[in-house]
């Protein structure tokens, strides 16, 4: 046997082709190239935004990760945290505690909440934004925390020059020591996780806290150990080794400083997988699609090569390369054109989106998406590849090859298992790069299961469909307008790829569907978790007498626009947890310290601002006994439903089982409760209450002295700036999830309308023929309309109901509220009907327009 | 030499068997050029097809230089028909995305280790197109599309080729052009030459013409010696 054709000469065969066909290959081409530009696009796109987004989420933390504990580390646990520095961990260390203060002049000292920090390194992310007021001797209007900050200085909350009547420039004794109040904290990017302290904020250096002689052993001080790290990647690593080196601290990332952001970002990284996958899938669809229609305008020709003495190897090498080289060239093609997308948008939509156009080559998604182009085009080419086998010589002299048309199924199967295993590899395949592409497991598995399903019914459903149209039609047939008959006849022609168009388009839609059906949900869930109504001013210590004066006072405020909600707080302590005493316990990263003085609060009814997310909430008003637990606590506590705990009130023993687990969704009153039971439990015991309110920013210092004037003992936090970073950051998600999506909608759009016209070139023989029989173009357009139409619906109606399928279990799994929207769906029917038309006028207008003799001279 | 014994061939279409060649008997020696003759679907491009082996016969069997052809799997076949068979058709055939120069070379690469290019050059030389080289087959016309056909065809100097109503596209002039060409060719390179025709001008010019009818050979003459042979 003669030797297999060289790869060289194969590759020379298989250039010479690409070269002298460029326009028929253009389309393959741009066809990879789209889906490519649609991957790199996103997945670029998704990396940046994501890299802007957690820069803001870690600005709440001020570090990537926080480590709180209720004493000094001992020397040991230094040294371990000292060896994390050579991995690229930064650390710098906040000391919490409160004190009392006093300006010059004035013997009444204030409670303050004092936080001793190293200016060089605190905080790692985001800004302490000061401001020195006329008169206070500063360089600057706006000083940076380091200029601001030396050891005989102290920069303060307004609220406290409000309350001592001082103002910038004048001499604060704290401890010992006295302080020249240099500047006023307008905005401290960690204020919510460093703990809502009991009175204004203080903020001195760490030397001077310990000059102040605060530090006694036994005071209530909390050391708050941040760490920045530098690979982003490895945050995760650096939590465990933490909580590893300190076992009594709480350990928290960035990712848990916010509700809202956590799951903002939960959400916001479960749709962009979707997204990326659908990017990929859809370029597949359209790769496969003009690979197969490429190979079929070349049967001719690969039946004369066998003519002159090709085997199906050396034609299989020849095509394989050839393949391979336009899959290099289209994702080359679609990679410029989604880093130019890339770059070239912030650029005109920096403003509305936190997008920055990158520095560097985003190395990642080009080679994901360069890998993807070539393996999915040569994937997706191997169905149509293995035909070449089958294509016989004699084609060259008759058309009509002999059609096999007995034998069954097993003859069948037998003449395509090496297509079926085709079909098996390219799954696997596509299950391998959604693996690699998905950074959500969930999207990732599901995503697969439904695709499977999706192109097994439609396959399955076509083979139905063309069945009974088949039947119909044979029954019907002379009874039909003759127009309806052809267009109708043309769906199972031989040849016909109804059954390949109809996966496409299908798979397309539920694809493009679920994206939309996703973002619209996730949307709604993020506006519901981000009313503009949430709470931006904390109060604190206020009596049950005062409360209902404190109520009013505020209604009568103007500039506050949701008004007081309040949680009670009992001070106790846990005794046991399931029948082990709290100092036989063993507990991971929870201060036992936090055990012996724990905040216990009542609820009649589930708290705005948190969700059940095990277990029942007791009626309002029971009488019965119960315990809800907030997740993380239960975590940590090794809590579940049912399990005994028994707390110590004062001098009264309360025993009560876990009813419920709830976890917090909005910064709203019970945002840092963590143990709430019915109020018939507590009943009796000293309470104090905590409230907040929502006010217009400009309002709130107007707000904090007409509070001060009327209860100076109540604590007014103002949250403001947090509340606005939050929602600035969750409106940019919402933002970019709507910008992205649409923008894989519509490659989508192109890539099906892509998928469609690559049918036209099939078409040319047909049009040529009927218009030598003298059709007019309006009668072949209403042809092809009739054929497109029902591929449409067929399409249309599949791609829908998977759709709404798949939706509805991402976002069960996501713990999202899925919205049914009918019309949505309907209308996506209809407009898959009106694409597939559309598409197929377009795509067939040139070919109308041919003279019949251009035609069959080139034939 | 070519040897066919009992060939038969039907073609399936959808229920329907069409019996194409009834059983055919034929020895063509080697260097003889044989027309085969009879009105559409008498079954001539059919038997041409199974001679080449670009088709499996249903019956009986093809034997090329004492090698049976049906019998060989279709990549055997490929190697049979690279090495020993060139082909012309009617409709030239020629690879639209290729020039002139590149579908003369193909066989050869595909079939032949070493340089085409020269020898490729030389045969579009002999039949006219030297200065056509570069030329894909759009900027052709007829008659020199099926020169370049036939440059293709012996560009390996195969022991046998077939064609197919080579002039049938074509009209007189360059009809005469290309056969004058073809029988050149024949006779210097001592090839077997099988043409499928209608036209009765140029059958008189072989060596001997078989006529099929309804897929059987009806008469099968010597022109160039005395005998006349009428088959069963």
């Amino acid at each position: 046997m003669k030797p297999a054709l060289p790869w060289g000469t194969a590759g020379r065969i298989a250039w010479r082709e690409l070269r002298a066909g460029k326009a028929k290959f253009l389309f393959v081409l741009l066809s990879v190239a789209v889906g490519v530009a649609a991957l790199t696009g996103v997945r670029g796109f998704s990396d940046s935004f994501s890299r802007a987004l957690l820069t803001q989420a870690r600005s709440i933390l001020a570090a990537d990760v926080s480590a709180r504990m209720f004493r000094q580390a001992t020397p040991q646990e230094t040294q371990e945290l000292r060896a994390l520095e050579p991995r690229g961990v930064r650390e710098t260390v906040v000391t919490e505690t409160l004190s009392m203060a006093m300006v010059k002049g004035d013997p009444i000292p204030l409670l303050v909440s004092l936080k001793a920090v190293n200016p060089e390194k605190y905080p790692f992310y985001g800004t302490v934004v000061l401001s020195a007021r006329a008169g206070s001797g500063a360089r600057s209007e706006h000083p940076s925390l380091e200029q601001a900050l030396t050891n005989e200085t102290a920069v303060v909350d307004d609220n406290l020059l409000v309350r001592l009547r001082a103002k910038v420039g004048d001499e604060l004794k704290i401890g010992d020591e006295w302080f020249r109040i240099a500047a006023v904290i307008e905005k401290e990017p960690d204020r919510l996780t460093a703990g809502v302290g009991l009175g204004p904020r203080v903020m001195i250096t760490r030397q001077a806290l310990a000059q102040a002689g605060l530090l006694a052993p036994g005071s209530r001080a909390t050391e708050r150990y941040l760490f920045a790290v530098e690979n982003k990647q490895s945050v995760d690593a650096v939590k465990s080794q933490v909580e590893k080196d300190l076992p009594e601290a709480q350990v928290t990332d960035f990712r848990e400083a916010s509700p809202q952001l956590t799951q903002g970002l939960d959400h916001a990284t479960g749709l962009l997988s979707l997204i990326c996958l659908v990017a990929m899938v859809l370029g597949a669809i359209g790769v496969a699609m003009a690979m197969r229609a490429h190979l079929q305008q070349r049967i001719e020709v690969l039946a004369i090569m066998k003519s002159v003495g090709a085997r199906s190897a050396d034609i299989l090498r020849i095509y394989l390369l050839q393949t391979v080289l336009l899959g290099v060239a289209g994702a080359l093609i679609g990679i410029g054109l989604g880093l130019g997308v890339e770059y070239a948008l912030p650029v005109v939509l920096g403003k509305l989106l936190p997008l920055q156009p990158a520095i560097r080559l985003p190395l990642d998604p080009v080679l994901a998406a360069l890998g993807t182009g070539v393996l999915t085009t040569v994937l997706f080419c191997l169905p149509p590849l293995l035909d070449v086998r089958r294509v016989r010589p004699v084609l060259v002299l008759r058309r009509t090859v002999e059609s096999g048309n007995g034998g069954g199924w097993g003859t069948w199967l037998r003449e395509h298992r090496l297509q079926m295993v085709s079909i098996v590899v390219i799954l696997a395949g596509l299950a391998g790069i959604a693996a690699g592409l998905a950074d959500s497991v969930v999207v990732g598995k599901w995503f697969a299961i439904c695709l499977a399903g999706v192109l097994t019914v439609l396959l399955g459903l076509s083979a139905a469909t063309l069945r009974g149209l088949r039947a119909f039609l044979s029954r019907t047939r002379l009874h039909l307008h003759s127009t309806l008959r052809h267009g109708l006849a043309n769906l199972y022609r031989p040849g016909n790829q109804s059954a390949a168009v109809l996966a496409a388009l299908g798979a397309g839609v539920m694809l493009i569907l679920s994206v939309f059906l996703m973002q619209q949900s996730i949307v709604e869930s993020l506006r519901e978790d981000v009313k503009p109504e949430t709470p931006n001013v904390f109060l604190i210590d206020m009596s049950t007498d005062e409360l209902p004066g404190i109520r009013g006072l505020l209604a009568k405020q103007k500039g506050v626009i949701a008004g007081l909600e309040a949680i009670p707080v009992v001070a106790g302590r846990v005794e046991s947890i399931n029948g082990t005493p709290v100092d036989q316990l063993k507990v991971k990263n929870y201060p036992k310290h936090l055990l012996q003085s724990a905040d216990l609060s009542w609820s009649g009814t589930v708290p705005a601002g948190t969700k059940v997310a095990e277990g029942k909430w007791w009626a309002s008003g029971s009488q019965k006994s119960g315990l809800a637990v907030v997740d993380r606590v239960a975590a940590r506590l090794h809590l579940k439903i049912g399990t005994p705990v028994i707390f110590v009130v004062g001098q009264k023993t309360i025993a009560v089982k876990v009813a419920a687990i709830y976890k917090v969704t909005g910064e709203h009153a019970f945002a840092r409760s963590e143990f709430v039971m019915p109020e018939a439990e507590l009943k009796g015991q000293p309470v104090v209450w905590y409230g907040d309110v929502h006010a217009r920013p400009g309002a709130i210092p107007d707000i904090e002295r007409a509070l001060f004037a009327a209860y100076p003992t109540v604590t007014v936090i103002n949250i403001a700036d947090i509340v606005e970073t939050i929602q600035g950051v969750v409106d940019q998600i919402t933002l970019v999830i709507r910008f992205l999506a649409a923008f894989s909608i519509l490659s989508g759009l192109i890539i099906l309308a892509s998928s469609v016209a690559g049918t036209r070139f099939r078409r040319i023989r047909e049009v040529v023929v009927l218009k030598t029989l003298g059709a007019t173009r309006r009668r072949i357009a209403t042809v092809f309309s009739v054929e497109f139409t029902v591929l449409g619906l067929l399409a249309g109606a599949v791609g829908v109901i998977f759709a709404n399928l798949l939706t509805r279990i991402l976002l069960h799994r996501m713990d999202v509220t899925f919205h049914r929207d009918l019309p949505g769906s309907l209308g996506a029917v209809a407009a898959t009907a009106v694409l597939a038309v559309a598409t197929g006028w377009i795509a067939c207008w040139r070919i109308l327009g041919q003279k019949p003799l251009e035609v069959l001279r080139e034939e | 030499m070519i040897e066919v014994r009992g060939l038969k061939k039907s073609i399936r279409n959808g229920a329907r068997t069409v019996e194409i060649l009834r059983g055919i008997d034929l020895t063509i020696p080697k260097g003889q050029f044989a027309a085969i003759m009879g009105a559409s679907g008498s079954g001539k491009s059919t038997l041409l097809g199974l001679l080449a082996g670009l088709d499996s016969p249903s019956e009986g069997e093809v034997i090329l230089d004492g090698v049976s052809i049906g019998s060989l799997e279709e990549d055997k076949l490929a190697e049979v028909r690279g090495r020993r068979i060139g082909f012309v058709f009617q409709s030239y055939q020629l690879i639209p995305t290729l020039t002139a120069l590149e579908n003369v070379m193909l066989p050869h690469e595909l079939n032949a280790p070493g340089n085409a290019r020269g020898r490729a050059e030389a045969l579009l030389e002999t039949v006219g197109l030297g200065d056509r080289l570069h030329h894909y087959p759009v900027q052709l016309s007829g008659g020199e599309q099926q020169r370049v056909a036939l440059a293709r065809a012996f560009v390996l100097e195969p022991p046998i080729v077939l064609a197919d109503e080579p002039t049938g596209n074509l009209d007189s002039k360059n009809g005469q052009h290309v056969l004058e060409l073809l029988m050149e060719r024949q006779r210097e390179s001592g090839t077997t030459l099988v043409m499928v025709t209608h036209d009765a001008q140029i059958a008189e010019r072989a060596d001997r013409k078989i006529h099929l009818r309804d897929g059987t050979i009806v008469a099968d003459e010597l022109q160039t010696a005395v005998r006349t042979e009428t088959l069963r």
